[in-house]
């Protein structure tokens, strides 16, 4: 099913906790890809609605609640943000729709012959495509916040078929970073050297773009930032724009963004002018007022 | 002779300070124009050099190459000489970076030799 559904403009791939997406798709329209272990999965998202569950590892499906809960018990997953127009969006829907009917038809919510999945995942499918509307016409699906933050760490996929459940309503968490700023933040890592790209603020990383281990990252990012904020006031400079340290291995590029920071891994060759500029204009708009 | 070294950044476009310091803070030479170089700026430079150092070790023991710290109206350039020795470029945002990196790999080695 994942191959028939469209494209979609890809924002770019990013390592984030499951709850990062509903907390940050308020005003997004199209697929979030998402990649655990050897296993895909997808879900839809119509703003901050989320329509469609599902993952699939070797011959496992999960649909539904059953999907979104194994998502929920991964502590950061890989996902790509691809943005659909309304004639992508109801394509997706259509094919979502026709896979469903065609399942129910073949009366598929048996269990699955066994496959040992990733970490030694359930060996069971779990369908629970009656969590999920899939059609356009009915109402949204909303989550409650509580019911995507698992309290223990889950670490297999659930063995038995999730029960069925009505509809959740949830208030949608507030935004951290809009879509613009994903979307800036999507392109940036785009540019040629650049590894990893990461925005965080005093208590966590909020994203993270590229292929790298945040803690130590973080830890040098924080340092970084520890050191500019001791600097600035005794500096009549200006407001700080960044702190790049070069090391023989790359480039660490910390900058403010919003009320959070961004840290920039780059390789040696990567064209600093460029995220200079990049980084001015961000600090520019920021001062002027205008959305970044 | 350390002087005729650091007047070669002052002719760049911009450059308002060429500084060569100790990692405790201690300004072994500069050149400078239109800028006035306080104890504030060396405890700043040492912050910098210092804490930089620090970091880039977290990061696999690495040495630095460069530590670049932007503001709106001014940066700063710092590399590494030699040992505790560097070299501190303080520059308004209208100079050319690549032409100042450039003179800092150019003239290490005749800094190196007259520290």
């Amino acid at each position: 099913m994942i191959d028939q559904l469209p494209e979609g403009e890809s924002i770019g791939w990013m390592q984030a906790p499951p709850q990062w997406i509903f907390s940050h798709t308020v005003r997004f329209v199209g697929i979030v890809r998402v990649v655990i272990h050897d296993g895909e999965g997808f879900i839809l998202i119509k703003k901050g609605n989320a329509l469609v569950y599902y993952f699939k590892h070797g011959r496992i499906e999960l649909r539904g609640h059953a999907a979104l809960d194994y998502f929920n018990s991964q502590p950061t997953i890989e996902i790509n943000l691809c943005k659909y127009t309304p004639e992508e969006f109801s394509e997706a829907l259509r094919i979502c729709t026709i896979e469903k009917t065609v399942l129910k038809s073949a009366d598929v919510q048996k269990l699955a012959p066994i496959v040992p999945g990733p970490e030694g995942v359930g060996e069971k499918t779990a369908d629970d495509s009656s969590a999920i509307s899939l059609h356009d016409q009915s109402p949204p699906v909303l989550l409650e916040p509580s019911a995507l933050i698992r309290k223990e760490p889950v670490t297999a996929l659930p063995t038995k078929p999730v029960a069925s459940v009505t509809e959740r309503q949830v208030i949608p968490q507030p935004a951290i970073l809009d879509d613009p700023s994903i979307k800036i933040i999507g392109q940036i890592k785009k540019l040629n050297g650049i590894v990893a790209i990461s925005v965080f603020n005093d208590e966590r990383n909020i994203l993270l773009m590229g292929d790298v281990e945040i803690e130590p990252l973080l830890k040098i990012a924080r340092s970084m930032l520890a050191t500019s904020t001791k600097i600035s006031p005794h500096l009549d400079w200006g407001s700080f724009i960044h702190m790049t340290l070069q090391i023989p291995e790359g480039n660490i590029i910390i900058a403010p963004y919003h009320e959070n920071h961004l840290c920039i891994l780059t390789t040696r060759t990567i064209n600093i002018g460029h995220i200079r500029r990049i980084l001015r204009d961000i600090q520019q708009d920021r001062n002027s007022g205008i959305p970044v | 002779m350390l002087k005729q070294i650091l007047n070669k950044f002052l002719i760049l476009n911009d450059v308002q300070a060429a500084i060569v310091i100790q990692e405790n803070g201690e300004i072994i030479q500069s050149m400078k124009s239109g800028i006035v170089i306080k104890e504030e700026l060396q405890g700043v430079l040492a912050t910098i050099m210092l804490d930089s150092k620090k970091t880039a070790a977290e990061f696999g023991n690495a040495t630095i190459s460069m530590v670049f710290v932007e503001f709106s109206d001014y940066f700063l350039i710092l590399g590494p000489v030699m040992e505790e020795f560097y070299l501190a470029i303080i520059a308004k945002n209208t100079a050319n970076i690549g032409q100042i990196t450039y003179e800092m790999k150019k003239n290490q080695e005749a800094i190196v030799s007259q520290l």
